[in-house]
């Protein structure tokens, strides 16, 4: 009974803690590095950090190649101050108040959705994002 | 062989479990997939959901609700009494009983639990170790659901590009306290109904029921 109790517990900090903290460094360094490539200008390497449906909705809304879109909707960098993993989602917060979203694939952790905004309580209205799937 | 019959009853439900927790783990890798596709997204191998918060939320929050059910029922059966049912004690015999009744201080015997013979501390602690063991069952398999939960509720919010919820404010959403109250309704609905239907229903051979041929007036009575 106490190895019945013992292992209820190590299952419940397996899955609740424990593991995503690689899943949690790769998201953050995602998100930084498409904020890296944007500052420098390179839309090519920004857009390689976002998901392919992003892409798409991206170069359909502005009706260009993504490389070209991305770095004309003027998106600032912020310091992040939390990622949140939930099995194959990411959440950044950065220290402005504005987030960004993560998708984990096949390719790896990619960005569905950029230049999130507040919109009233952020856990019950969505962000407002200027790139999103 | 004598092993199995002898311990027929663990050894089925046992059985039954575990395939019942596989069986749950393959409709719901499925059911994870097919909400993953929906939202353009890569599927979650075998191994990747069973691992997952959303799968141990789900097992989670049903062991909570059953260990919580069998905490009520032992404990408040010490206490409540059910006219005509099986699964009451005789109506004059609500409370913990006399030692005598329990077999305890000088009316254990030698084949009493070493710690009912021991007395003192031990004693009282084996006393209450049922009650005790289920308890903390359902304190750790809720505290599970809530921590897995949380995670699983996320993946939700971030699909709508919301905000994810801390640990603590999880436990005050309606998402929490839905997985939760919908499980303790099927529990309490249960045990209630079998606690009312064993007085006027019978099954031979089940110490479950009463003896068939037992009046329904008939109180703590079982076949």
């Amino acid at each position: 009974m106490l190895r019945t109790l013992l292992a209820l517990a190590l299952v419940t900090l397996l899955v609740g803690g424990c593991g995503p903290g690689a899943d949690r460094a790769t998201a953050r360094a995602v998100t930084e590095r498409f904020f890296a490539a944007l500052g420098s200008g390179d839309g090519a390497r920004a857009c390689a950090e976002l998901g392919q449906d992003t892409r798409s909705k991206l170069e359909s809304q502005e009706q260009k190649p993504c490389r070209e879109a991305i770095t004309g909707l003027g998106l600032k960098s912020a310091p992040i101050a939390h990622v949140d993993i939930d099995i194959v989602k990411a959440f950044v917060r950065f220290s402005n108040g504005d987030a960004a979203f993560l998708d984990e694939g096949e390719q790896g952790w990619e960005l569905s959705a950029v230049g999130c905004k507040r919109q009233g309580t952020p856990n019950e209205h969505p962000y407002d994002c200027d790139v999103e799937d | 062989m004598r092993t199995l019959r002898n311990h027929g009853l663990s050894l089925f439900f046992l059985a039954i479990f575990l395939a019942a927790l596989v069986g749950q783990a393959f409709t719901g890798q499925d059911s994870f997939n097919h909400a993953q596709a929906a939202g353009h997204a890569d599927s979650l191998t075998i191994w990747r959901y069973v691992t997952s918060s959303s799968y141990w939320a789900d097992v989670l929050e049903n062991w909570q609700s059953e260990y919580l059910q069998f905490t009520l029922y032992i404990w408040v059966t010490v206490w409540l009494v059910q006219k005509g049912s099986p699964e009451s004690k005789p109506l004059d015999q609500a409370g913990t009983e006399s030692d005598e009744d329990q077999k305890l201080g000088e009316h254990a015997t030698a084949d009493s639990p070493r710690w009912a013979r021991a007395g003192g501390w031990r004693t009282r602690v084996y006393s209450n170790s049922l009650v005790t063991v289920m308890l903390t069952i359902w304190v750790l398999s809720w505290f599970g659901q809530g921590v897995a939960g949380r995670i699983d509720y996320n993946t939700q919010q971030i699909d709508s590009h919301e905000a994810a919820v801390g640990f603590l404010r999880y436990f005050t959403t309606s998402d929490f306290w839905n997985r939760t109250l919908q499980n303790w309704q099927s529990e309490f609905l249960a045990v209630g109904s079998m606690a009312v239907l064993s007085i006027y229903l019978r099954q031979r051979g089940s110490p479950e029921s009463k003896p068939v041929g037992t009046s329904h007036e008939a109180t703590g009575t079982e076949g």
